[in-house]
């Protein structure tokens, strides 16, 4: 795998397709187990592991699977694995085991993880769907922990467990906050996604504009190339301001 | 003719403003807020007026984000935040600690108005839904503590307790006279719900302006208080306290009222009024705490619903009668022509 697919590999699971506040994806686990940051990031540390293993079994059975019966197939993988993080989880961390309740065995039907089979490990090789479903695991794990994290210092006084004041706004733990919350968090994320988005597009448009460099003088090429990049990103950028 | 200006329709606007729907409102809201600054003394007023600065405030603040000149914000300052602040203080009690009213209107004109696309283009009633908030947000801090007044009727102390709707939907009776539940003496409630005529008051002024119909404000408290006695088997005693306790009054003149989120046709609000009505009795008697708040914003919910199937007839355009008629004569014509092409 080259660098650069594992660039973007990574750069998709946990920014451009990240399966919360992109895709919107696994919303029942995140409004429930937000409430506070430890919460979510035991579930979404669960979640990755059973993506990777699962991502990694459903690749190398890629071609053995009948295309009929994909999604059965998928979910006993999927299955398989979520009952050992289940056992394990209830032998040696049994608080929380408690804390995720019905969310736990409920992530065999979690569609992050069966949507991250069906696109991707079904499709691509080995390594590559382990590498996505580690990076889309952890960007459904930052997520779940910020949106935590928020609802717990407002709502609890708290980070982490750790009792910061006494001041609670009981809202933010009940689930009328978790919808807020998550949706400030889309609608945050996405404006400065798409921003950056813009910014970066606009520059490459403008690189692309650019009058072919003369071949019969290739010494002086780089210096002139940059700064007519650096002029017409200007001129782009006031024409942008212009048009807003 | 000296002068043809070409324009779209409509050609002829009325002379009201939205500034002066909202100033009337406000006039109208005064006696019930002042009555409820004598019953409580300076905590209801400073509730008040943190409430409505922070409204405003937001408001400014909100649209100095979206990069407005502060010249302009002024000029299309439209007072429906201040109205928003006014009615969300009092509907909290007295007693609550100063951040409730701050972090209550933050929110209700942020996330309720400002975030939809502000005035008349919210969903829900920004001030219903900012109480809403202070109560799950600060339900420790809202449902005890319930200051009744100072002026008191009964023994001229400051008592704390359940509000008489409480004690009332507990199963204990009301221990205070009717009369001083219309007059709000000695009775234990929000800022701006306990005196019924102040309220009365008001809405009497809202009529005489013109701002709202008579009719609906009267048909939520009837069904409420009709609905009470049917759920108290038939006790007709039973109409009087369910009407005149808890922030009906408040909720039916100046809540559910408003323009932005009641439905846009007449014979809509006849559906959403006595949905209100019912839906406040029923769920009274259900959860034994006061809903009035909870079941306006559920109604509010439910006006895009309600104005999808009750569409308001253009001017000019057959009633519901008329096209009625013209159904079943264009389906008699039908059936003619067709029996006649059978014939043939």
């Amino acid at each position: 795998m080259t660098g650069k697919r594992f660039k973007t590999i990574a750069f998709d699971g946990l920014l451009k397709n990240n399966p919360t506040l992109r895709l919107v994806l696994g919303t029942c686990p995140t409004l429930a187990l937000s409430t506070a940051a430890l919460n979510g990031i035991g579930m979404g540390l669960a979640v990755t592991f059973i993506l990777i293993c699962s991502n990694v079994l459903i690749s190398l059975l890629r071609k053995t699977i009948p295309n009929a019966v994909r999604i059965p197939a998928f979910v006993i993988i999927i299955a398989t694995f979520v009952t050992i993080v289940r056992m394990v989880l209830d032998k040696f961390i049994p608080s929380l085991y408690d804390s995720m309740g019905v969310y736990l065995p409920l992530i065999v039907v979690n569609c992050i993880i069966l949507g991250r089979a069906e696109s991707f490990a079904s499709k691509n090789t080995v390594l590559d769907s382990a590498c996505d479903g580690l990076f889309t695991g952890l960007g459904f794990t930052c997520a779940l922990t910020l949106i935590g994290a928020v609802r717990e210092i407002l709502g609890a006084g708290a980070i982490f467990g750790v009792r910061l004041w006494d001041f609670k706004i009981e809202f933010f733990t009940s689930s009328a906050g978790a919808f807020f919350v998550y949706g400030l968090a889309i609608a945050i994320f996405n404006a400065v996604y798409s921003k950056v988005e813009n910014v970066r597009r606009s520059k490459t448009f403008a690189l692309r504009m650019l009058p072919k460099p003369d071949v019969s003088a290739p010494d002086n090429l780089d210096p002139d190339a940059s700064g007519e990049a650096e002029k017409a990103n200007t001129t782009a950028d006031v024409t942008a301001k212009e048009v807003k | 003719m000296e002068k043809v200006i070409v324009s779209d329709s409509p050609h002829i606007r009325g002379k009201r403003t939205t500034r002066g729907i909202m100033l009337d409102v406000i006039i109208a809201l005064l006696p019930a807020a002042i009555m409820g600054c004598v019953f409580f003394g300076v905590d209801a007023l400073v509730t008040i007026i943190i409430s409505v600065a922070a409204s405003v405030a937001t408001e400014f603040v909100y649209c100095l984000c979206l990069k407005k000149k502060p010249l302009d914000i002024i000029k299309s300052f439209d007072l429906t935040s201040v109205v928003t602040g006014l009615l969300l203080a009092m509907c909290l009690p007295s007693s609550v600690p100063w951040y409730v009213p701050l972090l209550s209107a933050v929110f209700a004109i942020a996330a309720v108005k400002m975030l939809f696309g502000g005035t008349g283009k919210n969903v829900v009633n920004p001030a219903i839904t900012g109480r809403v908030f202070a109560f799950i947000a600060f339900q420790s801090v809202m449902v005890s503590g319930w200051v009744a007044p100072s002026l008191s009727a009964l023994d001229g102390s400051v008592s704390t307790g359940a509000t008489q709707l409480t004690s009332m939907l507990g199963g204990n009776g009301y221990s205070v006279s009717l009369l001083d539940m219309f007059l709000g003496t000695g009775m234990a409630g929000c800022i701006g719900e306990t005196c019924k005529l102040a309220l009365l008051i008001g809405g009497i002024y809202l009529v005489a302006r013109k701002v709202i119909k008579w009719q609906f404000p009267v048909i939520y408290i009837v069904v409420e208080g009709f609905v009470a006695v049917c759920l108290a088997k038939f006790d007709f005693a039973a109409f009087m306290p369910s009407i005149l306790s808890g922030g009906l009054f408040l909720g039916a003149i100046f809540m559910a009222t408003d323009y932005v989120t009641s439905p846009n046709s007449t014979a809509g609000n006849y559906v959403y009024f006595v949905a209100l009505g019912v839906l406040t009795a029923v769920l009274r008697a259900a959860t034994k705490i006061e809903v009035v708040s909870f079941v306006i914003l559920l109604m509010n919910l439910l006006v895009p619903l309600i104005n999808a199937y009750i569409r308001p007839r253009p001017f000019g355009a057959p009633g519901f009668i008329e096209r009625t008629r013209a159904k079943i004569e264009a389906k008699k014509a039908a059936k003619a022509t067709k029996e006649e092409g059978g014939k043939q």
